[in-house]
């Protein structure tokens, strides 16, 4: 089953292109890196795959539903992961597991519990927190902005089902490139 | 999706001590107004005015703004009309710190506070805030003219009061509600179209 699926995918803001256009299909279990020209590029590209920010041209489904038309339903299937990572202490991140299992409808001692075990196959810090909140709920998608390698990987064997796309900087399609793009995007 | 559990979990997450403190000194600060002035302002266009006017900065501040920008909420899997509805609580709330720190002082100084002027000014200061709210996902000029337009919504919506007209208590407060209403569809609107970018490096 195709849990991401992008076709030409660029967002404009005030006429000036700030993604260079990318494309790509995901199945479950599957993995695919998003390369840009510059950190905002990546996390923009990311906020796209993960529904929060709305593409200017082009389509994004996650699982069947199309993240203009439909984005709680689609950022309900997602985890995402912002290259800042999650700031917070301990504590701070507690509330925030406990947030999200507000949000989510979670049970609260699961997702606390779920939470530390994702937290001692990663070890500490910020990027790693960030994730353990990514995946308290079940998710098909995990969404990394600009992690570091080995996240990758380790998120893969958290996570063995779902689809896995991370962007990172890189030379890439010009922000202007033309759609579609000529798949230098996604490798 | 348990969406009043969500609910009341955003709005737990802005009711916070900041909250208590600016509730608390939004209070003192208008109650000590309406103290020193209230016999300046008797007509019952300049409370309401103030209230109005108050209201919208207070709505629209902006480490509030910053507050509800953060992604933490553009990622979580709500429409924007349900997220419009958490957030407008809390500032709501605050705003109601404004008629009541005014019935106070004024109180304090003249023994007496109009309870029709008290609901008039309740009804002011909830339009306005609503209607400010969508000035916080708007930056530069057209921010500061949905904080201008908030505060003469605010007070349009008491004119029948104000004007003495007949049922002018009920008709101001069945303006606000309508107002108040589609303040918040706006809102919805806003939060469902904003595209929350990374800062330029």
């Amino acid at each position: 089953m195709k849990i991401l699926r992008a076709t030409d995918v660029t967002f404009v803001r005030d006429g000036v292109p700030l993604v260079a256009p990318f494309s790509l299909s995901l199945d479950a279990g599957a993995a695919a890196e998003i390369v840009q020209p510059s950190t905002r590029a990546a996390s923009i590209a990311a906020r796209l795959c993960a529904a929060i920010v709305k593409p200017s041209r082009g389509v994004i489904y996650v699982g069947e539903f199309e993240t203009r038309l439909q984005p709680p339903q689609a950022k309900r299937l997602v985890g995402f992961v912002d290259a800042g990572g999650f700031e917070g202490d301990a504590h701070a991140l507690r509330c925030e597991v406990a947030f999200r299992a507000d949000v989510w409808n979670l049970d609260k001692a699961a997702a606390q519990s779920r939470a530390t075990e994702i937290l001692d196959a990663l070890g500490d810090g910020p990027y790693a927190r960030a994730i353990a909140l990514a995946l308290v709920a079940e998710v098909a998608l995990v969404v990394l902005d600009q992690p570091q390698r080995r996240f990758v990987g380790r998120v893969r064997k958290l996570v063995p089902e779902a689809a896995i796309v991370h962007t990172l900087v890189g030379a890439t399609a010009a922000l202007s490139a033309p759609v579609p793009a000529s798949a230098p995007a996604v490798r | 999706m348990n969406e009043f559990r969500a609910t009341v979990a955003i709005v737990r997450r802005h009711i916070d001590r900041h909250f208590a403190i600016d509730w608390a000194m939004q209070f003192g600060i208008v109650a000590a107004i309406a103290f020193a002035f209230t016999q300046t302002f008797a007509h019952p266009l300049f409370p309401l005015a103030i209230a109005s006017v108050l209201a919208a900065a207070s709505a629209a501040e902006r480490s509030h703004a910053e507050s509800l920008r953060r992604l933490t909420f553009f990622a979580m899997p709500l429409y924007g009309r349900q997220l419009a509805r958490a957030h407008a609580i809390a500032p709501s709330l605050l705003a109601l710190a404004i008629p009541a720190g005014y019935a106070a002082g004024s109180i304090a100084r003249t023994h007496e506070f109009p309870a029709a002027l008290l609901a008039t000014m309740f009804g002011a200061a909830l339009v306005s805030t609503l209607v400010a709210l969508s000035s916080i996902f708007r930056d530069g000029l057209r921010a500061s003219l949905y904080v201008v337009l908030a505060a003469i919504v605010g007070v349009a919506v008491t004119l029948p009061f104000v004007l003495q007209a007949d049922y002018g208590l009920a008709l101001s407060a069945a303006l606000a509600a309508i107002a108040a209403f589609f303040a918040l569809r706006a809102f919805g609107e806003t939060l469902a179209r904003y595209d929350p970018l990374p800062l330029s490096p």
